[in-house]
């Protein structure tokens, strides 16, 4: 098991962002890499450069009239009352300067992990930039303008004609926007863990939505209880995850990494810690080896506690993209670098410690819910993936 | 809003009294409904599902099963006495038709003629759009006090932060297990924000009780 890996990455995609007073702040991008960079990760392993999307890439998925109209908003042409339907200029979705560009940017180096493992020039490829799964065929949602994986996998299935993509999405907010693009079509498994919708954003992703016409059983949603800890997370991703794929036979994986399933995320209530964030990548690429010759694409996503959370999460997933190990010990100068910006202190270990996160009173029925909400999930899609 | 016609299914699929348990079913199956409105020049003389003809008629095995229901006609089981709404008629009061007289549907008859007919999944689908849960949004539960201008309050902070409300649900008054009224009442709302966590402050600041989500 081993193979040749690209990151996928530029300084313009650290334009995608919104502000230090937006959640969606680019710093944890520089974080995550300098960590990388400071821990000797990159060391062999130079940038691969995105390409640029095409606004036909970007009508792969996306409609004319959104497009245009994401352009004309960024140049201020658009009264913000005309925009309001398309998700564009709301508080979640603010219009920065160049919005199109910075957008259709990530959306391009996606592409390039995508084509750069398809060409067989890597192995495995990594954009953490990418991962704006919410964005909608007209519609900004959720921080995203541009669907990244809906553009790739699209381009894939034209450039590759018919070829099996497994999308694989561990953020803690159901993967929506990829999933109803590809809502019914059997060659894109799209696989989705995430907090329950009863409460949190986007809503959707419960047992029932499995796909549509053609595409039964393609659309697969694993909605766990608010407060699930590591163990139950993992005993789900375990149940589902290896089983489904190994029935579709991918020929690639793309995997969105949003790391916001952590105890410390502002945004949502699930009680996971890095254990999961190290389990996760660790799977991928062995399922990668095992059903499709090593094909994987991994992306970034959500993830907001940038402080404590995303720089490590997503370091751990360079290492495995890369197959590296991952010190024990975060690096001293890049703590030295950031605890002066950081409201918080900032971990001086790559993983947590379990016993900074001991269980909450309700786990054992919260495990044994999400345990009933796996049988559901596999009794609903398993007969029809084929 | 929320009126009959706005949920109902307006193609309906009808039979006529002499038609055969067997074609029927073999309707049942190919267009996928359960419930037949019966019609008799063009008037509605009965309702007819494919539970009724299946218990009317040999289980599956059996072999007098295929003549019966050949020989079997839909006037013979079906239901005569009919409950019936009008398009104009609020939502609510067809579905507590529906929910009193334990039955999965209501034909809707307009002067006289069928329009349509309304489902307990059209009624399902009426819920899930008037909280708006086919769009994206988080789901916020709120306690207010049982005054006048409460919900303007919550609502004013929500305006104030700059985030659209995508629908709201005001329920009864609660009580505390010793059947006290606590004077407040609990509000949903479905907002479109991925991230609440400022207007909970906010709201937290003016007074109001935040029962989801969680403080961080």
């Amino acid at each position: 098991m081993n193979g040749r890996a690209a990151l996928v990455h530029d300084r313009a995609l650290e334009a995608y962002g919104f502000g230090d007073d937006h959640p969606f702040n680019p710093l944890r991008i520089r974080m995550t890499l300098e960590l990388c960079d400071a821990l000797g990760l990159f060391d062999g392993h130079p940038w691969v450069e995105p390409e640029l999307a095409e606004e036909a890439d970007l009508l792969t998925v996306h409609s004319l009239t959104y497009v245009r109209l994401v352009q004309q908003a960024a140049a201020g042409l658009v009264d913000l009352v005309e925009l309001a339907p398309y998700g564009i200029g709301t508080s979640d979705n603010p219009v920065i300067p160049r919005v199109h560009e910075a957008g259709a940017h990530v959306v391009g180096a996606v592409l390039k992990a995508c084509r750069v493992v398809m060409s067989g020039e890597y192995d495995h490829a990594l954009c953490v930039s990418g991962g704006l799964h919410h964005a909608l065929r007209a519609r900004a949602s959720g921080f995203c303008f541009y669907n990244d994986a809906g553009v790739a996998i699209a381009r894939l299935k034209e450039e590759h004609p018919g070829i099996k993509v497994a999308y694989v999405d561990t953020d803690a907010h159901h993967g929506d926007g990829v999933q109803w693009m590809f809502y019914d079509d059997p060659q894109v498994l799209t696989v989705s863990l995430h907090e329950s919708g009863r409460y949190l954003f986007p809503g959707t992703g419960g047992v029932e939505e499995k796909g549509r016409n053609g595409g039964i059983g393609y659309s697969v949603n694993v909605p766990l209880e608010p407060y699930t800890d590591d163990e139950s997370w993992i005993s789900c991703f375990e149940a589902v995850v290896p089983e489904v794929l190994r029935a579709f036979e991918p020929d690639l994986i793309l995997s969105q990494n949003g790391c916001d399933a952590h105890k410390l995320d502002p945004l949502t209530h699930l009680s996971a810690t890095t254990r999961i964030y190290e389990h996760v990548p660790r799977r991928m690429h062995e399922l990668a080896h095992e059903l499709c010759e090593g094909r994987w694409v991994a992306t970034g996503g959500g993830g907001y506690d940038i402080w404590r959370v995303v720089p490590r999460a997503w370091t751990a997933l360079w290492a495995a993209v890369s197959h590296q190990d991952l010190p024990e010990k975060a690096a001293a100068d890049w703590i030295a670098k950031w605890s002066s910006m950081s409201p918080v202190k900032l971990p001086a270990l790559m993983f947590d410690d379990p016993r900074d996160y001991p269980p909450g009173p309700r786990q054992p029925q919260i495990s044994d819910a999400n345990h009933r909400t796996v049988e559901a999930v596999l009794e609903q899609v398993l007969p029809h993936i084929r | 809003m929320l009126l009959v016609e706005d949920s109902m299914t307006r193609d309906v699929v009808t039979l006529g009294p002499d038609t055969t348990a067997a074609e029927a079913l073999a309707a049942s199956r190919r267009e996928r409904v359960r419930h037949f409105p019966v019609v008799e020049g063009g008037t509605l003389v009965g309702i007819v599902s494919d539970r009724d003809l299946r218990s009317a008629t040999p289980a599956l095995g059996d072999p007098d099963r295929a003549g019966a229901l050949q020989e079997m006609r839909v006037s013979e089981v079906m239901a005569r006495e009919i409950r019936t709404a009008h398009p104009q008629d609020p939502i609510e009061q067809a579905a507590n038709v529906m929910r009193e007289r334990k039955i999965g549907c209501l034909p809707v008859v307009e002067n006289g003629r069928l329009v349509g007919i309304l489902t307990a999944s059209d009624v399902m689908e009426a819920l899930v759009y008037l909280v708006g849960a086919h769009e994206p949004g988080s789901r916020m539960e709120i306690a207010v006090p049982d005054r006048p201008g409460a919900l303007a309050g919550v609502a004013g902070v929500f305006g104030m932060c700059g985030i659209n409300i995508v629908s709201v649900a005001m329920g009864a008054k609660t009580k505390s297990p010793s059947g006290d009224e606590f004077g407040e009442r609990i509000v949903v709302f479905r907002v479109d924000t991925i991230d609440p966590s400022g207007v909970v402050e906010h709201l937290e600041n003016a007074g109001y009780r935040i029962l989801w989500p969680p403080r961080p």
